[in-house]
């Protein structure tokens, strides 16, 4: 087999395989940069999801805090926390669920 | 859970795809027959075996699923068999541009090798709407796991029956008396099995962590009584 090596007259002329090489690999590329492009359009709407989530919590512990303490939940923090406290209705249930 | 390791494995899949990706343009010698036109091999032929392997690897997951009565069995086999049918998908495109390079012909209908492949990803093509025929979440999981068990077991056997029959055109490299490959070109075949192996553990644990955070949001969003939103997929299971 070795001395079949670097036969310099293949029955494909390189100049021609080449071009089948690169479509190859540029087709395996694509097929990633698909699958890669689907999967960050699912991770923004989980991000987006979050974002609402958030939302909802941080209103409903305004609600049910002193007007001070609805203030400070409504006002802009500076990260958003994807750890949720339950609201004073949530049974305990509900708060074990929802701890990551 | 599911997002544990990523960040080293997808940092040695990188690594690992570029020392594959050196070795394979500067270090493997061109053969002799098909000249330049037999790079491909690097590529076709670890996404065939990568794609069967994880079918397997998805048939052992159902097992452990309905063994356990664990859903997370479940989701991994879903995934495994879900990465696996993009891989077999490239494979076949991948082998039927080698075919027209090489024979001259995109397809070869009387090959077997080509063929049997071709009834694989057939096969586990049909496992998305068997899915999705079934509505209730745990006969759903139930009913894949023994399709993953079986189509898992046909694989192997699809195999071997192919090994054993005369080939027309394809190739037969490994295993054989007149095949065997010159050690430069054994390793870099080794190290691009390597890395599609890699990559395939690495897109199973991002498309896992990504149906976590998935299922944790439904969980959030029930726990906060919050609208919950359009189903995002009936077929891929619940993942907590």
């Amino acid at each position: 087999m070795f001395h079949l090596l670097l036969a310099a007259d293949p029955s494909v002329p390189n100049d021609i395989g080449g071009k089948y090489v690169a479509g190859a690999y540029v087709v395996f590329i694509v097929l990633l940069l698909v699958y890669v492009a689907i999967m960050a359009m699912k991770l923004a709407r989980i991000e987006k999801g979050l974002g609402e989530v958030a939302e909802i919590a941080e209103a409903r512990r305004g609600e049910g805090a002193t007007p001070a303490e609805a203030a400070q939940a409504t006002a802009p923090t500076p990260s958003t926390t994807h750890t949720v406290t339950p609201g004073p209705a949530a049974s305990s249930a509900t708060a074990q669920e929802t701890r990551p | 859970m599911y997002g544990k390791g990523l960040r080293p494995l997808s940092i040695a899949t990188v690594v690992m795809w570029a020392i594959t990706l050196s070795l394979v343009f500067f270090y493997a010698p061109i053969e002799a027959d098909q000249g330049f036109l037999q790079k491909i091999f690097y590529l076709h032929v670890p996404l065939a075996i990568i794609a069967l392997c994880g079918y397997v690897i998805g048939g052992i997951f159902a097992i452990l699923h309905l063994r356990k009565d664990d859903p997370r069995w479940d989701a991994y086999s879903y995934v495994s068999i879900h990465i696996s049918v993009i891989f077999t998908v490239g494979g076949l495109l991948t082998g039927a541009i080698w075919a027209k390079g090489s024979w001259g012909h995109w397809w070869v209908w009387n090959e077997p090798t080509l063929v049997s492949f071709l009834i694989v990803f057939l096969l586990y093509a049909t496992y998305y709407p068997f899915r999705y025929a079934i509505e209730d979440r745990q006969r759903q999981a139930r009913y894949a796991s023994v399709f993953a068990i079986t189509a898992g077991a046909f694989v192997p056997l699809n195999f071997l029956a192919v090994r054993a029959s005369a080939s027309l055109v394809h190739p037969r490299v490994f295993a054989t008396a007149e095949g065997g490959l010159p050690t430069s070109m054994l390793v870099t075949f080794l190290c691009a099995l390597v890395s599609m192996g890699l990559l395939w553990a690495t897109l199973v644990k991002f498309e896992l962590s990504a149906k976590s955070a998935q299922g944790q949001l439904k969980r959030l969003r029930r726990a906060l009584d919050a609208p919950v939103g359009p189903p995002s997929s009936r077929i891929a299971p619940e993942v907590q």
